[in-house]
C-alpha cells in the first residue's frame, strides 16, 4: 500500500495548497502550483514530467504577489491561468498569462490579463468550463456565484451575471459540470447547490453539510464525488440526490480534497489532513441500476475500495491533480510545498 | 330227455360224446376219453382219425400180433361194433323224436295266428273311435279354459293394482313402525308401474306415495346424520337411500360438510385451550399443568370427531370405492387438512404471543394425539406426514419468533436507556445498558438455547422426527440472528429515525441524531459478543445441537462461529471509529465556529482565554464520562515512539533528511526550513494510531483529531498580531487540562505546539505574548472557573 518508491518529489520554497494539471499542454505533462505564504514572495511554479518520466524539472518560475489559495489552469490555452489570492486582509482573484519564456528562466513577471474584482466577500475559487473552449468563466465567493465572460485577447472580463447564494450558506466552493456548460454546483456550509447558469437559478440540491471538495465524474453524466471533514467520500448520482450510491472511508482526519481520474470512471483519488492521498476504486455498480445492486453485492462492498494509500507526506495533503495527458499520473502537493508525482499504472495493471 | 341221466351214465357219456362227435366237424376235438385209450397207439392204429386207413391197419394189425391175438381182436371188434350199432339206432330214434314234436309244435302255431289278424283289426278300430271321442271332448272344454286363465290373470292385476293402492297407507304404517326396509321394498316393488302408469291411472296413489317416500327419505336422512343413532342403523339408512335411488353425492358432501362444522367446533375449543393454558400461567403461575381440563374436552371433542369420521366411513363403505376414495382422499384430507391447518394456524398465532417451550409442546402434543386419533380413522389422508409438515413450519416459526423476539428485547434494552437518557438520567445510564444489553445477549440467547433444547429432548414422535431439522433450524437462527443483531446495530448507530435504512447505513446524515453513547455502547457489546457471547453460544450448540445434516455436506454447518466473530469484531471497530467521529464532529463544529466568526485580521488583544476552551474541555469531559462507563482502563502510558499498528506518521526522520537535502538544493533556506528543522530533531510522532477499546486510547483519539482539527482551522486563517495572541493564550491554557486526561502527552504536546507554530506561520506579525502575561491571563481564568464550581478543586 505504501506507494514510495515510484513517487517523483519536487519542492517548493514556500507552503503550498493548490496545485493544477495543465491540460492545454499537449505535448507535455505539467502542473501548476502557487505558493501560500503570507509575508514571502510568493511564487508560481510550471513543473514538467520529464520525457523519461524520472524527473520533475521547473519549466518556468514566476513570482505571484500575494499567497495563493486557489489555481486553475485554463483547459484550452496552457498559457493562461487563474489565481485566487489574498492580501493578508482581503481576497482577489486573476487571470494571468505566462510570458513567452524563449528558453530563458528568469523572465518571473507574470502578465496579468485581468482581475476579476467585482467581488466583495472572500473569494474560493475560479472554475474554468473543464471539457474545452468556453469564454465563460466562474467565480465563486462566500455568498456569490459570478459568471464572466473572458476575452482574453482584449484582456478584458465582465461579468455576465451573478447570483447571491444567500448570506447563510457560506459558499467555499465548486465545481462545473463537464457534461453540461449551463450546470455548475457550489458547495456551502449545508448543502451542495446545483445552479443553472443560464437562469441563474438554483436547480437541485443535496442536502449534506461540511462538504468539502466536490468533481464532477468527466466520464459519466450526473455522477459527481463529495469529501467531506469526518465522514468521508460519497459518491453521488445528480436523479438521486437523497442518498449517496456509495461511499468510501476517507482519510483519518478530514478529506480534504477529491479527484475523479479523466479516463478511468472508477478511480477516485482523494488526499486529506492526515498526511496522506489515497487511491479508490468504486464498485462499478455506479450504473443506472445501481441500487438493486448496491443492496444485493455485499460481497463487493467486502472487496477493500482502497487500492493505495501514499503516506509518504510530511504535512497535510490539500492539492491533488490528474494529469489528463497521462491519466494513469497523479500529482499531490501537501502543505510544506512538496510536489510529488506518482503512476498508478502499476496499479491498475493489477487490476 | 335226460330222464336215465343217473343210471345210464356210462351210456349217457358216450351218447353225449357221439353226438358231439356228430355235431362237431373235427374229430380231434372229441373228448380226451375216446382217444385215451388209443392216443399211446400211432395214429394208424386210431380208428377214431380221419386218416384211419384200415388196410394198413389190417396189415399191422396182422403182422404185430398172432392169432389169438387176432381172435381176441375180433371178437373185441365184433363187439364194438355191435354197441356202435346200436348207439346208431338210439340216436336216430331220439332224432326223430324230436323231429315229431317239433313238427306238432309248428301245426299248433299255424293254427293259433289264424285269429291274430281279426282281432287287430278291431283292436284299431276301438282305438280309432277312442281318440275322436277324446278330440270332441277338448274341443268342447277349449273355450272354457281360455276364460278360466284371463280371470286368472285378471285377478292377479287386481291384486297388484289393490296393493298399489294400498301402498301409501301400507308406507304409513311402515313409517309408524319404522319398518323403513319393508317400505323401501314395497315401493321399490310398485316402481316398474308408477313408472308405467303414475303419469296416468295411479297418479293419486303416486303422489301419495311419494309423499311417504319423502317421509321415509326424510326420516332416513335424519337417522342418517343423527349423531345418536347407531353406526349400524345409519349405516342401514345409508343402504336404504341408496335402494331408493336418493342422490349419495350431496349426502356425502352435507355429511362431510357436518363434518366439517364440527371441524370449527373442535377449532374453537382449540382457541379457548390455547386461551385457557395461557390464562392460568398469567393469573397463577400455575405451571404443572397447564389448562389440564380444556385440554381433556378438547381430546374428547377430537375423539368425537374421529367416531364420526369412523362412522361416515362405515355409512359409505368402498362400494363405489373410487368415487368415494376420491371424495375421502380429496375432501376429507382438505377437510381434515384444513383442519389441521387452523390447528396450526392456531399454533403460530400462539408462537406470536410470547411462549415458552413447554407451552409450545404441551400444544404440539395435544395437536399430536389428535392428529393419531385422526390418523386411526383415516390413514389414507396422511395426516401424520401433513401434520409433521405443518409441525415444521410451525417449529421453524416459532424458531424465528424466538429469536425475533430476543433481538427485540435486545434493542429494548439499549434503547430504553437511550429514552432514559434523553431524560436526563446520565449518571449510570450508560452502564446500566451496557450491563442489561450483556444480560438480554448472553441469558437471552442462553434461555433460548435451554427451550430449543427442551423441545429436542422431548419424545413426542412428531418432535423427534423433526429434530435434525429443528437443530439445523437453531443453527442457521443463530447464525441469522447474529447477522440481524449486526444490522440493528447499524440502523440504530445510523439513527433511529433513519429514513434510508434500504442504502444501508448511512451515519453520516444522522450522525447527529444518533445518541453517541449508544453507539460506545454498540462497541463494546460488539466487543462482549465477539469475546465472550459466542463462544459460550458455540459451546452449548456443540454440546446439545451437534449433527442436524438436513442441510447436506456441502453448506457446511449452519452456524459458523468465526464468521460471526468476524462481523462483530469488525462491527466493534466500526462502532469505536463511528463513536470517535461523532464526538469529535460535534467539537470540530465548535471550533469551526469558533474560527470562521470572527475576523482575526482585527482582532483585538487578548484579554482573557476565550470560552470556547471552556466548550471544548466540557465536551472532552462528556466524552470522557461516556467512556469510563463502558470500556475498561487501560495502562496509562506515556508514549513516545512505541505505538504499535500506527497508520500514518507525520514525521519520518530519515527519509526526512534526504527530502530535506533535496529541496535545500532548489533555493534558499526560509523560516518554513527552520521550523522543519527544529521539528526534525523532535521524535517521530505518530497522531493518528489505531484506536483501542480503553478509555484513554478512545479519549486521545478524540483530543489529538480534535487538536489537527484546531490546526486545520489555524492554516485557514490569516491573523493579526492579537489574534495569533489569542490563539497562544487558548493553547496554552488547554494544555494542562488537556494532558490530564490522555495518554501520550508528547503527541498532545506536538499538536499544540503545530497549533501555535500554525498560528504564527499564519500570523501577519506574529509576537507571541510575553510569558508573564500568559500566566496571569490563565490564572485568571483558573480562578474564574474555581468562583464558578467552588466544589470541584
Amino acid at each position: 500500500m505504501q506507494g514510495t518508491s515510484s513517487g517523483i518529489g519536487y519542492g517548493l520554497k514556500y507552503q503550498a495548497r493548490c496545485i493544477s494539471d495543465v491540460k492545454a499542454d499537449t505535448d507535455h505533462t505539467s502542473f501548476l502550483t502557487g505558493t501560500l505564504s503570507l509575508k514571502e514572495e510568493n511564487e508560481v511554479h510550471l513543473i514538467r514530467l520529464s520525457s523519461g518520466g524520472n524527473e520533475l524539472i521547473c519549466e518556468g518560475l514566476f513570482s505571484h504577489p500575494n499567497e495563493i489559495w486557489d489555481l486553475a489552469s485554463c483547459p484550452f490555452d496552457q498559457r493562461i491561468f487563474s489565481t485566487v489570492y489574498s492580501t493578508g486582509e482581503a481576497y482577489g482573484a486573476a487571470i494571468w498569462q505566462i510570458p513567452e519564456l524563449y528558453g530563458e528562466l528568469n523572465s518571473p513577471q507574470l502578465e496579468r490579463i485581468t482581475s476579476l474584482d467585482a467581488h466583495v466577500g472572500k473569494i474560493k475559487c475560479v472554475l474554468w468550463w473543464p471539457s474545452g473552449r468556453n469564454d465563460k468563466l466562474i467565480s465563486i465567493d462566500e455568498e456569490t456565484l459570478f459568471l464572466w465572460s473572458l476575452d482574453c485577447s482584449k484582456k478584458v472580463a465582465q461579468v455576465q451575471s451573478q447570483e447571491s447564494a444567500g448570506m447563510l450558506h457560506n459558499l467555499s466552493g465548486g465545481a462545473w459540470d463537464p457534461h453540461d456548460m449551463n450546470a455548475v454546483a457550489a458547495i456551502s456550509e449545508s448543502a451542495t447547490q446545483f445552479w443553472d447558469l443560464r437562469t441563474m437559478k438554483k436547480t437541485n440540491s443535496i442536502e449534506r453539510a461540511h462538504i468539502r471538495n466536490i468533481d464532477y465524474n468527466p466520464k459519466k453524466k450526473h455522477i459527481l464525488v463529495t469529501a467531506e471533514d469526518e465522514s468521508g467520500i460519497h459518491i453521488w448520482d445528480l436523479r438521486k440526490p437523497k442518498v449517496p450510491i456509495q461511499e468510501l472511508p476517507g482519510h483519518a482526519h478530514w478529506t480534504w480534497a477529491v479527484k475523479c481520474n479523466p479516463e478511468q470512471d472508477r478511480l477516485i483519488l482523494s488526499a486529506g489532513t492526515d498526511s496522506t492521498v489515497n487511491l479508490w476504486l468504486a464498485s462499478p455498480s455506479t450504473s443506472d441500476e445501481f441500487t438493486a445492486e448496491s443492496l444485493l453485492d455485499s460481497p463487493t462492498r467486502r472487496i477493500d475500495p482502497l487500492l493505495s494509500s501514499y503516506s509518504d507526506y510530511e504535512d497535510s495533503v490539500y492539492g491533488i491533480a490528474w494529469s489528463s495527458r497521462e491519466p494513469w499520473i497523479f500529482a499531490s502537493l501537501s502543505y510544506d510545498g512538496r510536489v510529488v508525482v506518482e503512476t498508478v499504472k502499476p496499479l491498475l495493471s493489477k487490476k | 330227455m335226460g330222464v336215465d341221466d343217473v343210471p345210464l351214465d356210462d351210456k349217457a357219456k358216450r351218447m353225449r360224446d357221439l353226438l358231439s362227435s356228430f355235431y362237431s366237424p373235427d374229430p380231434s376235438m372229441s373228448s380226451p376219453d375216446t382217444t385215451s385209450s388209443s392216443s399211446k397207439r400211432t395214429t394208424l392204429d386210431d380208428i377214431n382219425s380221419s386218416s384211419f386207413d384200415p388196410d394198413q391197419y389190417m396189415n399191422l394189425l396182422v403182422q404185430k400180433s398172432n392169432l389169438e391175438r387176432l381172435l381176441q381182436r375180433h371178437v373185441e371188434m365184433a363187439a364194438e361194433i355191435k354197441n356202435l350199432d346200436t348207439d346208431l339206432q338210439m340216436l336216430v330214434y331220439e332224432n326223430y323224436n324230436k323231429f315229431i314234436s317239433a313238427t306238432d309244435t309248428i301245426k299248433r302255431m299255424n293254427s293259433n295266428i289264424v285269429g291274430m289278424e281279426s282281432n287287430m283289426e278291431q283292436l284299431l278300430e276301438k282305438i280309432m273311435s277312442v281318440q275322436s271321442r277324446s278330440d270332441g271332448v277338448n274341443t268342447s272344454l277349449f273355450e272354457k279354459r281360455e276364460h278360466v286363465e284371463k280371470l286368472h290373470r285378471t285377478r292377479n292385476l287386481l291384486r297388484k293394482v289393490q296393493f298399489i293402492y294400498d301402498l301409501p297407507a301400507r308406507l304409513g304404517k311402515c313409517i309408524k313402525s319404522e319398518a323403513y326396509a319393508d317400505a323401501v321394498r314395497f315401493y321399490t316393488g310398485a316402481m316398474p308401474i308408477f313408472k308405467a302408469y303414475g303419469d296416468s291411472s295411479f297418479q293419486d296413489c303416486k303422489r301419495a306415495s311419494e309423499e311417504a317416500m319423502a317421509i321415509i327419505i326424510k326420516n332416513l336422512e335424519g337417522k342418517l346424520f343423527s349423531d345418536s343413532e347407531s353406526i349400524q342403523t345409519r349405516a342401514e339408512a345409508a343402504v336404504l337411500l341408496k335402494k331408493l335411488d336418493f342422490p349419495m353425492e350431496s349426502l356425502k358432501a352435507r355429511l362431510l360438510d357436518k363434518l366439517a362444522q364440527s371441524l370449527a367446533d373442535l377449532q374453537l375449543n382449540t382457541e379457548e385451550i390455547s386461551n385457557a393454558s395461557v390464562d392460568p400461567k398469567d393469573l397463577s403461575q400455575e405451571e404443572s399443568n397447564p389448562g389440564s381440563a380444556p385440554a381433556a374436552t378438547h381430546e374428547a371433542s377430537v375423539r368425537e370427531f374421529a367416531e364420526a369420521i369412523r362412522a361416515y366411513r362405515i355409512i359409505f363403505p368402498d362400494s363405489e370405492s373410487q368415487l368415494i376414495k376420491l371424495s375421502q382422499g380429496v375432501v376429507t384430507k382438505n377437510v381434515t387438512g384444513s383442519c389441521f391447518f387452523r390447528h396450526f394456524e392456531a399454533i403460530e398465532e400462539y408462537v406470536k404471543k410470547r411462549i415458552c417451550s413447554t407451552e409450545l409442546l404441551h400444544v404440539l402434543r395435544i395437536i399430536w394425539t389428535d392428529v393419531l386419533l385422526m390418523d386411526e380413522v383415516l390413514d389414507e389422508a396422511a395426516l401424520p406426514n401433513y401434520s409433521l409438515e405443518a409441525a415444521k413450519v410451525a417449529v421453524k416459526q416459532y424458531v424465528a419468533s424466538t429469536f425475533s423476539r430476543l433481538l427485540h428485547d435486545i434493542s429494548d434494552s439499549l434503547t430504553r436507556v437511550h429514552v432514559k437518557q434523553k431524560e436526563g438520567m446520565r449518571e449510570y445510564s450508560l452502564q446500566t445498558a451496557l450491563e442489561a444489553s450483556k444480560k438480554a445477549v448472553l441469558q437471552g440467547s442462553m434461555d433460548v438455547l435451554l427451550d430449543f433444547r427442551q423441545i429436542i429432548e422431548d419424545n413426542l414422535e412428531l418432535l423427534v422426527q423433526l429434530k435434525p431439522l429443528i437443530i439445523d433450524l437453531v443453527q442457521e437462527g443463530f447464525q441469522d440472528f447474529f447477522g440481524a443483531l449486526d444490522d440493528h446495530f447499524l440502523l440504530l448507530s445510523g439513527g433511529n429515525n433513519s429514513v434510508s435504512q434500504d442504502q444501508g447505513f448511512v451515519e453520516g446524515t444522522q450522525v447527529d441524531k444518533a445518541f453517541a453513547g449508544l453507539v460506545l455502547v454498540l462497541a463494546q457489546l460488539s466487543v462482549f459478543i465477539e469475546q465472550t457471547a459466542i463462544p459460550k453460544i458455540t459451546e452449548e450448540i456443540a454440546a446439545s445441537f451437534s449433527g442436524g445434516g438436513a442441510r447436506g455436506y456441502e453448506h457446511g454447518p449452519a452456524f459458523v462461529p468465526g464468521e460471526i466473530c468476524r462481523i462483530f469484531r469488525s462491527a466493534g471497530e466500526k462502532f469505536l471509529h463511528l463513536y470517535v467521529n461523532m464526538r469529535t464532529q460535534r467539537i470540530s463544529l465548535l471550533l469551526k465556529k469558533r474560527f470562521t466568526t470572527p475576523n482575526w485580521v482585527k482582532h483585538k488583544e487578548p484579554r482573557e482565554v476565550h470560552m470556547f476552551v471552556d466548550l471544548f474541555l466540557q465536551e472532552l469531559e462528556a466524552t470522557g464520562c461516556e467512556v469510563k462507563q463502558i470500556l475498561p482502563e487501560g495502562l496509562r502510558r506515556h508514549r513516545r515512539n512505541d505505538s504499535n499498528g500506527s497508520t500514518n506518521s507525520s514525521r519520518s526522520n530519515p527519509l526526512r533528511e534526504e527530502k530535506l537535502s533535496r529541496s535545500s538544493t532548489q533555493r534558499a533556506r526560509s523560516q518554513l526550513l527552520e521550523t522543519h528543522l527544529a521539528k526534525l530533531f523532535k521524535q517521530k510522532i505518530e497522531i493518528f494510531t489505531k484506536v483501542e477499546y480503553t478509555q484513554e486510547s478512545v479519549v486521545t483519539t478524540v483530543v489529538k483529531l480534535c487538536l489537527k482539527s484546531l490546526q486545520e482551522f489555524v492554516r485557514l486563517q490569516t491573523f493579526n498580531r492579537s489574534g495569533f495572541q489569542q490563539i497562544q493564550l487558548d493553547i496554552q491554557f488547554l494544555r494542562t487540562p488537556v494532558k490530564e486526561i490522555v495518554e501520550d502527552q508528547a503527541v498532545i504536546d506536538f499538536l499544540l505546539d503545530e497549533v501555535i507554530v500554525n498560528a504564527s506561520e499564519r500570523c501577519l506579525d506574529p509576537i507571541p505574548l510575553e510569558p508573564p502575561i500568559l500566566d496571569r491571563l490563565i490564572q485568571a481564568k483558573l480562578a474564574k472557573t474555581r468562583d464558578q464550581n467552588p466544589v470541584t478543586p
